[in-house]
């Protein structure tokens, strides 16, 4: 019985570690920041990825009657993109801040319909910024 | 004060390396006066971070700036209870508080079992002072929350405290979830030391029985703690996104779960005992490995901490830890197996097996999805992210069979189930999940899933409360009591029986919960004062914009009129709030949207406050109508309650 057992589970632990392992196709986002996009030339057109950036300074318009659609200049080092996205933006999305953004590239735009923030200093910051709050000595 | 704080972590860094010591020699010499001594250090590691933890709250609470922590994450205004959650609210703060928890639990392990279990104790006590020197050697080399701010700097007023953090639920979320990751250590040592003193006789399991009951309970409350307060406070309208930091704390979990499930196996039969050693270890690990994931930015997550000098230190104590038990284990694998053999498929024994295999796998699809950016990028180079998408494929399907899982597994005896009693046991049960399946069916729902869901979790009802009849019927025929004083009667002799239906029950319930998900709704607008729009059958009327000043942040309240069938439902006020709005850099103001929800048994109607253009006073607003959702949250205190039934000592016990 317990050899019969063994086999069974054994089996069973196989198909789903397998099924796991080969999940991943199809569901997986390819990923690349701005500066690394030249390396994907050509092959992501048509197809929805993850592009990584900082907001540009002072590249956040909005249009003043409809709040939901806002339009912004991602950049890394010298590379830049314009985006589009027209939904609510995450309260942490403001000049500076580095993006995620996600979705496909429309007439040399990318129009995303995911806009993520990621923001070091929520948790970790640092005191020499907040000019406000200190004295230099 | 803060000086003393640093002072009293060296010290006990020193204390655990002591404690360690006096175990060694003991265990080699024998003389119980080296036991009495380690014992008495063992406790003043403990009480040296009790007292370094308050100096920290009280220079929280008095706002003493001149540490650089105290500096980071609170400021003047920051309200009182926030100033204290601030403890676990940055990286070296929140390594103390795990620390603190841990220390708490070592106390209580080592004044708990004074007179008890003399052969395991000597190495249960060395394995938490190892784990306690290692958080010390974190807090006094690479996270030290006694920190002064920079020289050169005087810092009059503090960055304040992340307004996401300030909400009830995430003061309590972190401390609850800690209490759970921190709690395994203690089932984990118990199972070190009945390897090291080759005690492997049901013992240990009995010794911890009701530690891991109540350290799951922490962790599963913690999670749907932090499920709750990501509804509440982050205005995307979810309570889970598969985000890594929450894959941390859920794979521990579903190990956990394993474990509580087949030692159940182990006190009865006396098998499984290899396979357990391993599920705690593993759990263990699980644990360290989630509050490693948190705080190396490994992954990048919105939980993460910045990344730090921590990570190495970890992925170091995680190889020591797999190293020494693996070790352990094969040194003592003769001695671990069990010469019980399985006697059927169709038996509890094997239901057990194939829940506690299940678990494991899904665990593993967790794990690997997790971590499959960080493997791509190394092995293959690319960069790729995995979403909900690949999460939701696999857990799905797998959450389904172990909901089935519970269901099957009651009506299964021991050993071997005869066709006869298989036939009675699962008729009635049976058809409760068909009828179930058909009435969902017949209301329209037509996808696959959520109609497998339903039904099983039918089946799965109907098997509980047959259980709960069954139990009653003997009762109230053999002592002639009320059904009312039967089921008290029933749940108090057997509690981790029943308890553990109770806890069954808020599963079926979370994960109907869970199926609402499959019919959301939701849409965003630009809207002007006066406007109207529909969803769901209901039409929602933007009436009124007010502004208001308050003590930390500025306010815009929305107000919203909802009707229903043309009458008058609900009204809503969600609010576009800026923290630090005096702050004259406005890179340094905060924006945050207050959601505001209307919840009822059926459906949730959830509205974000987007953004307002002060020229046009145009505003956008998100209204979600969630479905379901708050049977995940009642699911959650069945969790609760039927957890805490079955680790209540019985009379007999106590």
């Amino acid at each position: 019985m317990n050899k019969k057992f063994t086999v069974v589970i054994v089996a069973v632990v196989l198909l789903l570690v397998f099924w796991v392992a080969t999940g991943i196709e199809g569901n997986e986002l390819p990923y690349a920041t701005i500066g690394e996009l030249e390396n994907y030339q050509g092959k992501l057109d048509g197809k929805r990825f993850r592009l990584g950036g900082n907001v540009q300074e002072g590249s956040i318009v909005r249009d003043k009657t409809n709040p939901l659609f806002v339009g912004f200049i991602i950049e890394q080092g010298d590379e830049t993109l314009p985006v589009n996205y027209h939904k609510i933006t995450p309260d942490m999305f403001k000049d500076g801040v580095e993006v995620i953004v996600e979705g496909e590239f429309v007439n040399g735009t990318f129009q995303a319909d995911n806009l993520m923030t990621k923001c070091a200093s929520r948790y970790e910051g640092d005191l020499r910024q907040t000019q406000m709050n200190e004295i230099e000595l | 004060m803060v000086v003393y704080g640093a002072t009293l972590l060296n010290i006990a860094l020193g204390l655990a390396v002591l404690t360690i010591g006096l175990m060694v020699v003991y265990l080699r010499k024998g003389d119980y006066r080296l036991f009495l001594a380690g014992q008495r250090t063992a406790l003043g590691i403990s009480f040296l971070v009790f007292l370094a933890t308050i100096i920290l709250v009280y220079n929280l609470l008095k706002s003493n700036f001149s540490i650089d922590y105290v500096a980071k994450y609170t400021s003047l205004e920051t309200p009182f209870v926030y100033k204290l959650s601030a403890l676990w609210a940055g990286q070296s703060g929140s390594l103390l508080f795990w620390l603190f928890i841990l220390s708490v639990y070592a106390t209580i392990v080592v004044l708990q079992n004074r007179f008890r279990y003399h052969q395991l104790m000597p190495y249960v006590i060395s394995v938490m002072a190892t784990i306690q020197l290692f958080f010390l050697l974190l807090v006094n080399i690479a996270a030290n929350p006694f920190k002064p701010v920079d020289a050169g700097i005087t810092v009059i007023d503090g960055m304040g405290l992340n307004p996401l953090l300030q909400n009830p639920t995430m003061a309590i979320h972190p401390p609850v979830l800690y209490l759970g990751y921190v709690g395994f250590s203690v089932p984990f040592a118990f199972a070190l030391a009945a390897l090291f003193s080759n005690r492997l006789d049901a013992m240990w399991i009995q010794s911890i029985r009701r530690w891991t009951l109540f350290t799951w309970l922490a962790l599963g409350c913690g999670i749907i703690l932090g499920g709750y307060w990501a509804y509440l406070e982050l205005g995307w309208g979810g309570y889970w996104a598969w985000d890594p930091v929450e894959n941390a704390s859920l794979m521990p979990w579903l190990t956990g779960t394993a474990f509580v499930h087949s030692i159940i196996i182990q006190e009865k039969k006396n098998m499984l005992r290899v396979w357990n050693m391993v599920l705690i270890i593993t759990t263990f690990v699980l644990s360290i490995f989630g509050t490693f994931l948190t705080r190396s930015g490994i992954v990048s997550s919105v939980h993460s901490f910045t990344q730090s000098t921590l990570g190495p230190m970890f992925l170091g104590f995680l190889l020591l830890i797999i190293a020494v038990s693996v070790s352990l284990i094969i040194f003592r694998l003769k001695d671990l197996r069990s010469e019980k053999r399985m006697e059927s498929f169709i038996s509890r024994e094997s239901g057990f097996l194939f829940n506690n295999v299940i678990f494991v796998s899904l665990c593993f699809a967790v794990f690997w999805g997790t971590l499959f950016p960080v493997i791509s990028e190394a092995v293959r180079g690319t960069k790729v992210t995995v979403g909900a998408p690949f999460f939701n494929q696999i857990a799905v399907p797998i959450g389904i069979i172990l909901l089935l899982l519970t269901g099957i597994g009651p009506l299964l005896a021991w050993r071997h189930t005869s066709r006869k009693s298989l036939i009675r046991n699962f008729s009635i049960p049976v058809v409760v999940g068909l009828v179930t399946f058909l009435i969902s069916f017949f209301f329209g729902i037509r996808s696959l899933y959520p109609l497998m869901t339903i039904g099983i979790s039918g089946f799965v009802t109907g098997t509980l409360v047959m259980e709960f009849y069954r139990g009653i019927r003997v009762r109230v025929k053999k002592f002639d009591e009320s059904p009312f004083a039967a089921f008290i009667r029933i749940v108090s002799k057997n509690r981790s029986r029943y308890g553990g239906y109770i806890v069954h029950l808020g599963i079926v319930l979370m994960f109907i919960g869970f199926v609402g998900k499959a019919f959301d709704e939701d849409n965003e607008w630009a809207l002007k004062v006066g406007d109207q729009v529909e969803i769901a059958g209901y039409s929602i009327t933007l009436t009124n914009v007010e502004e208001e000043e308050r003590p930390n942040h500025f306010a815009w309240i929305a107000s919203l009129r909802i009707e229903k069938n043309g009458k008058h439902y609900t009204d809503l006020y969600p609010e576009k709030r800026i923290y630090f709005h005096n702050n004259p850099d406005p890179n340094r103001r905060q924006p945050h949207s207050e959601v505001d929800i209307h919840s009822s048994f059926t459906e949730d109607i959830y509205s974000i406050f987007g953004r307002i253009d002060t020229e046009t006073d145009i505003i956008s607003l998100k209204i979600m109508v969630n479905r379901l959702i708050m049977l995940v949250w009642i699911g959650g205190y069945f969790l609760l309650i039927g957890t805490v039934i079955a680790f209540w000592p019985s009379k007999s016990s106590v």
